[in-house]
């Protein structure tokens, strides 16, 4: 059995024939089809981001990559000449290293982005409930989602964020725990300042105030994160209850003030304001940040969080790496074991049957012997056999991963014991 | 071949030390993994150090707090067991770098001085004693925890200040977990070490018919109790990030060392 990967992704091909292959989720089951009628494919599954695409199978043939490179040229509704440069073509154990990578998010534009574990699972499910998915397929991808999580969970691969938006949501986090119930005043209308109030209304906090110069501007993001719009000149009243503020205004002054924060941070029961300032120039008093109780970050320190998280997870791919390269040798080594069992069982059979003859023979020839000496003989002959068997088979469960190679030592094994 | 009481007892001590080098080591590492190992060693020693405990009781027939080393024993079960509590509650165990090596140092303590089994005197098999004697030891456990917390917080604060990430960024909870823990640790631990020196006052007058005597582990109790007191008092006011309720808290945890070491001198 032959496993084959075709595929292209953000590495190899640009965009525009990457958006020509991509497969929209609702679309995923009618390309399976068409993948499973090429023929000579017993399992099939496609993996659809915005940064690959990817058709794995498995197949009793190796032959059956021609018809997946015309299979791709064709989705791409282009010729397989200028398709091919684009593809990369792995088979069997580096299959298994590709998947388990890709969905450890080593293999992702950002490394170890943490979507591309639940985009993997995504395509095994709808694979599955096309049942176009074979034994070796469901073995290899519950042991793909099995790897993911195991290099999540012992390097902390994902946890860093390495955006600015991220990172200060990762620093609220760091500062309030839990974000649920939490109040955030968005000033100004900038795209980092929008962003950031987005992550931070993904966390379920309690509101969002919106202050903009332009009232309508304000109410129009004010309801999209189902928030309060307040007027430009009445944020200060905000103060005195919001725990995160943002700033991200063009104003070219400061809007916030140290006098600002020391009244509103006096009025309060929880004495700690989180202070975004993404703006530039900036927009909150760099003096803010020796008041007690007061964080200030602006875009500059943000960003340096961000590179430091984005250095800390190349850090953390190397430990992932290696957990990969174990985890590939010990699905092959089962892999492989597998496969050799009905020839083991055949062997042992075999020999077995012919011990059992040739004992009955012997003990005939023998006549009367009593029990211990009959038992002392079988055992003899047991162990003769078990020694026999003891190398061959160590060959066929330790044999390299190159089906081929396989086939053919299980093929000479099977001559020599004159198994069927 | 029988086996001897205090086998528990090294085991324990083994245990704790691995745990405390593996939490140590996390530190220098920064590795889940070690951390983990750190804890289920702690946890299994834990678990053989109740035994020892249990073990304590059964040959003396009273609780395990009469001598210096069945008070730090105690008081080493007591503050692993609040940990313990909060990992439970809070999914934290950043505390581990102190907790852990105050564990080990304290049942090492016991195991040095080595005066357990020892049968009492009539006067300490009095319920208000051993309520003295238990509270003040949990008390202190709490207080320990407290201590911690707030140190953490500060470190933590000022790492958010400076924008710099230090050895323990990774491990330390977040500010407001850290505080909360911190002042609920201090709250509660306070209460209960303040019954446990009204118990031990009111056992005073009853065995002596007058307050209590002013020896080393009297006076360094109520200066624990005083200092404790302005640390819980600064956690309160929001004020526990202060260079001053460092040192404060420092010298509570002295006033303690010396309370517990005073046991040894009656």
């Amino acid at each position: 059995m032959a496993l084959i990967l075709v595929g292209i992704n953000h590495r190899t091909a640009p965009v525009d024939v990457r958006e020509r292959l991509n497969v929209p989720d609702a679309k995923l089951p009618e390309c399976i089809a068409s993948l499973i009628e090429i023929g000579s494919i017993d399992g099939a599954c496609v993996i659809s981001t915005c940064n690959r695409v990817e058709a794995i199978v498995s197949s009793p043939t190796e032959e059956v990559i021609e018809s997946l490179v015309n299979w791709m040229a064709a989705r791409a509704m282009t010729t397989r000449e200028s398709i091919e440069k684009y593809l990369y073509i792995l088979r069997h154990g580096d299959v298994v290293k590709h998947l388990f990578r890709v969905a450890s998010g080593l293999d992702s534009m950002v490394v170890g982005e943490p979507q591309i574990a639940g985009q993997v699972k995504s395509a095994f499910i709808t694979s599955q409930s096309c049942a176009a998915l074979d034994p070796l397929l469901v073995q290899l991808f519950e042991q793909t989602m099995r790897v993911a999580k195991r290099v999540r969970t012992e390097t902390g691969i994902g946890e860093h964020a390495v955006s600015v938006p991220y990172a200060a949501v990762e620093l609220a986090k760091k500062i309030f725990g839990d974000l649920a119930g939490l109040r955030v005043l968005l000033l100004g209308a900038g795209d980092m300042g929008e962003l950031t109030a987005e992550h931070l209304a993904s966390q379920d906090v309690k509101q969002i105030f919106v202050a903009n110069k332009t009232f309508d501007r304000a109410e129009e993001l004010a309801q999209r994160f189902n928030g309060r719009a307040v007027h430009f000149d009445r944020f200060e009243e905000q103060l005195d209850e919001c725990d995160i503020v943002i700033a991200s205004t063009a104003a070219p002054h400061h809007l916030i003030t140290a006098d600002h924060v020391e009244r509103g941070l006096a009025s309060r029961k929880v004495r700690t304001l989180f202070l975004i300032d993404l703006a530039v120039p900036r927009n909150i008093d760099p003096r803010v940040a020796k008041i007690d109780g007061a964080y200030l970050y602006n875009i500059d320190d943000l960003q340096l969080v961000a590179d430091a998280n984005r250095e800390l997870r190349h850090k953390n791919a190397v430990d992932a790496e290696e957990i990969v390269a174990r985890e590939v040798d010990a699905f092959r080594k089962r892999l492989v074991a597998q496969d050799a069992v009905p020839t083991i069982v055949e062997l042992h059979e075999r020999l077995e049957d012919i011990r059992a003859a040739e004992l009955e023979k012997c003990l005939r020839r023998l006549g009367p012997i009593t029990t211990e000496q009959r038992s002392a003989i079988e055992q003899l002959t047991t162990q003769m056999v078990n020694k026999i068997l003891h190398y061959p088979i160590l060959q066929l469960k330790e044999s390299t991963e190159e089906p081929h190679e396989r086939e053919f030592l299980r093929r000479t094994i099977r001559k020599i014991f004159g198994l069927r | 071949m029988s086996i001897s009481p205090n086998a528990t007892l090294y085991a324990a001590l083994v245990l704790y030390a691995l745990g405390t080098i593996a939490a140590l080591a996390s530190l220098f590492y920064v590795d889940r993994r070690l951390q983990r190992a750190g804890l289920f060693a702690m946890i299994a020693g834990f678990v053989s150090h109740t035994i020892w405990i249990g073990t304590i009781c059964t040959i003396t027939k009273h609780p395990p707090l009469t001598n210096l080393p069945e008070a730090a024993s105690f008081l080493a079960w007591s503050v692993f067991a609040v940990e313990l509590v909060l990992l439970a509650m809070y999914r934290v165990q950043a505390a581990s770098f102190f907790v852990y090596p105050l564990v080990f140092i304290l049942l090492t303590l016991t195991a040095v001085v080595r005066e357990p089994f020892a049968q009492i005197d009539r006067s300490l098999h009095s319920r208000i004693f051993i309520s003295h004697v238990l509270f003040a030891t949990v008390g202190v456990a709490a207080l320990l925890i407290g201590v911690a917390f707030t140190v953490l917080s500060i470190a933590q604060d000022r790492a958010l200040k400076s924008k710099t990430r230090g050895r323990l960024w990774e491990w330390i909870p977040s500010l407001q977990v850290c505080k909360k823990i911190a002042y609920r640790s201090l709250a509660i631990g306070f209460s209960i070490y303040t019954l446990g020196i009204v118990t031990g006052v009111v056992w005073s007058y009853e065995t002596t018919a007058g307050p209590i005597e002013l020896r080393i582990k009297q006076i360094g109790g109520v200066v624990a109790w005083v200092l404790f007191a302005v640390v819980l008092q600064s956690a309160m006011s929001g004020l526990q990030r202060t260079r001053r309720t460092l040192v404060i808290s420092a010298c509570a945890v002295i006033a303690t060392a010396v309370a517990i070491l005073g046991i040894h001198h009656g």
